[in-house]
């Protein structure tokens, strides 16, 4: 299938990307291309396969002490009291 | 006269216990070359020489481990607690890591000497380095071409002596393909054979880190050091690390080798059928019994692979938002515009491109024509593969289409540069065990590698097998690039 800008648009927002109007037509060339090539997947029939996805968990998940949270909060652009600081939500659109 | 930085790992570190070179001394030959060849090269984002030299003088007091003053070109993707670590991304420009990565914490048990933070493709996206926001690294084979990507920093570093052993993180073939291309062994073992704590994650189902050696010894020592259970990592094997040394010189008579006869090499370039042929007879030579597999699908893998590896990355690369670590946007009035701003600032065009195929294969209405139909061909694709590793105790391919490319050649049409993962791409999605190996030049003097692919957590025999092929071959991978600098 191929991909028109407004699609283009509709993922960036999903994806917390923004692009100039340049850049956007280069993707939505790009992105298209790849998309047709991608869809190549529709030949094959599927949908009887059991999933048997990688990623059995074989040692316990068990929860135990870590590193202080300062050291973590040190990578942080902006941290106050402990917290991470960010400007204010309001005004976002959603 | 033997340079120090042109021996292998297992004889250097046979040395240093010995006492009969000193870590040092290893170290600063290392160095000493590393100052000749960077220049032309670029393979590293940071050395840390002087660390590197009191890490050394420490191994010297104690000389006992398996890698007893080996050193190592790290991939810029896992944790050194004190060192910065970036992805080769702006995006984390300013990161300390504040931890250890588990595989990186084993190779200094062991005694090696960690010189410095590698290059890489962004985030590991990328087959050939040149995604890299900070520098284009080069091949020492033909300073034109690419290393190969991922990991290209370090596969550069180690096939120009720069260091001895190179780790890497292979998600489609980024240790692989890079070890193709640079003419050395490259591993990427079972997933969950190597814990991942402390990599950061591109796409969690597929993510192994792995090895690049100049032979099949080094690879199959390094890997047995960077493999085994890890409390931090619960999708970490609970198998204990095995010695793949042990048996590696047992030979593959009457190994039976599949060859998938989906791969038609009259697609090739003539130089890479010619070498592709040759490795069939050679692996014959050496004892081998060669048998037919199928595995249809394997004409899709590059499409699943991407569907599947972008839609992991637009999930865990989400936490890259300005908020908790690296880089945030100057500019921002609100929340949402501090993500847009400092995500769209920080990530290269690659990241972006492939966290938006991630997002649209995920997206509402396209999930199950794209996410829900991959995972479906990749489940027919693991059955295939699984029924090649009844027939057969390992399978071949080759491990790239062809030798490196010119830089520049790929970088304008992203689908090209994906199809260089074809054959690397399958084991990954599945999970398997592969090894490439070096199998010959192509008629510009470049090489050209064989995988091997094998059954879940059988490593020994994949490496038993690219063992024989290499002795078969007498393909000798000294670090050529004498004349450098």
């Amino acid at each position: 299938m191929a991909l028109n800008i407004e699609e283009v648009r509709k993922i960036a927002a999903l994806a917390r990307l923004r692009f100039q109007p340049e850049e956007e037509a280069v993707f939505v060339a790009q992105l298209g291309k790849i998309v047709d090539y991608i869809d190549q997947l529709q030949r094959y029939e599927t949908g009887m396969e059991e999933d048997t996805a990688q990623g059995a968990f074989e040692a316990e998940d068990r929860a135990h002490a870590y590193l202080p949270r300062e050291q973590f909060l040190a990578n942080a652009p902006a941290a106050l009291d402990g917290f991470l600081l960010v400007p204010e939500v309001k005004g976002s659109d959603d | 006269m033997t340079e120090l930085w042109e021996l292998s790992a297992e004889e250097t570190a046979r040395r240093v216990r010995s006492r009969e070179v000193s870590a040092v001394d290893v170290v600063e030959s290392a160095l000493a070359r590393t100052a000749r060849v960077e220049p032309l090269i670029h393979a590293w984002l940071e050395l840390f020489e002087d660390e590197a030299r009191e890490r050394a003088a420490e191994i010297d007091r104690n000389p006992i481990g398996p890698l007893a003053g080996v050193t190592v070109a790290l991939k810029d993707n896992m944790n050194v607690a004190g060192w910065p670590l970036t992805c080769a991304s702006k995006i984390l420009s300013g990161y300390v890591a504040p931890y250890t990565a588990t595989a990186v914490r084993r190779l200094i048990d062991a005694g090696a000497v960690i010189l410095g933070r590698a290059n890489m493709d962004e985030f590991a996206m990328g087959s050939s380095c040149e995604n890299s926001a900070y520098q284009v690294t080069r091949n020492p084979w033909d300073l034109g071409t690419v290393p190969g990507g991922s990991s290209g920093g370090p596969a550069a570093a180690v096939a120009a002596g720069s260091a001895a052993l190179g780790i890497g993180s292979d998600t489609g073939g980024s240790v692989r393909q890079p070890a193709a291309l640079c003419g050395l062994v490259g591993v990427k073992p079972t997933w969950g054979r190597v814990s991942r704590y402390g990599l950061v994650a591109f796409a969690s189902s597929t993510d192994q880190i792995g090895p690049l050696a100049r032979d099949v010894r080094d690879a199959a020592l390094a890997t047995g050091i960077l493999a085994g259970p890890d409390p931090n990592d619960s999708t970490c094997s609970t198998r204990p690390a095995e010695d793949y040394l042990a048996r590696i010189e047992d030979g593959i008579e009457g190994l039976r080798v599949g060859v998938i006869q989906e791969i038609d090499a009259s697609t090739f370039d003539p130089a890479s059928g010619r070498v592709w042929r040759e490795a069939l007879e050679r692996l014959q030579a050496a004892g081998a019994e060669l048998v037919e597999v199928s595995v249809p699908s394997l004409d899709a893998a590059i499409a699943v692979y991407y569907v599947i590896a972008m839609s992991e990355a637009s999930a865990n690369l989400a936490r890259f938002d300005g908020v908790r670590y690296g880089r945030r946007a100057e500019k921002a009035d609100n929340l949402l515009d501090l993500y847009l701003a400092s995500r769209s600032e920080g990530f290269g065009p690659e990241v972006k491109r492939r966290i938006m195929l991630g997002t649209f294969a995920l997206s509402s209405g396209y999930y199950q024509a794209y996410y829900g139909k991959a995972r479906g061909v990749l489940e027919r694709m693991r059955q295939e593969l699984h029924a090649a590793l009844e027939k057969a105790d390992v399978v071949a391919t080759p491990t790239a289409p062809g030798a490196a490319f010119g830089i520049g050649e790929k970088t304008d049409d992203p689908l090209a540069m994906y199809l260089s993962d074809i054959f690397t791409t399958p084991a990954s999605l599945t999970g398997l065990p592969a090894v490439s190996v070096p199998s010959g030049l192509d008629d510009r003097g470049l090489p050209l590698s064989l995988q091997l692919m094998g059954r879940p957590f059988e490593e020994a025999t994949v490496f038993r097998a690219a063992r024989a092929f290499e002795f078969q071959g007498s393909f000798r991978l000294a670090p050529t690039f004498r004349e450098a600098g």
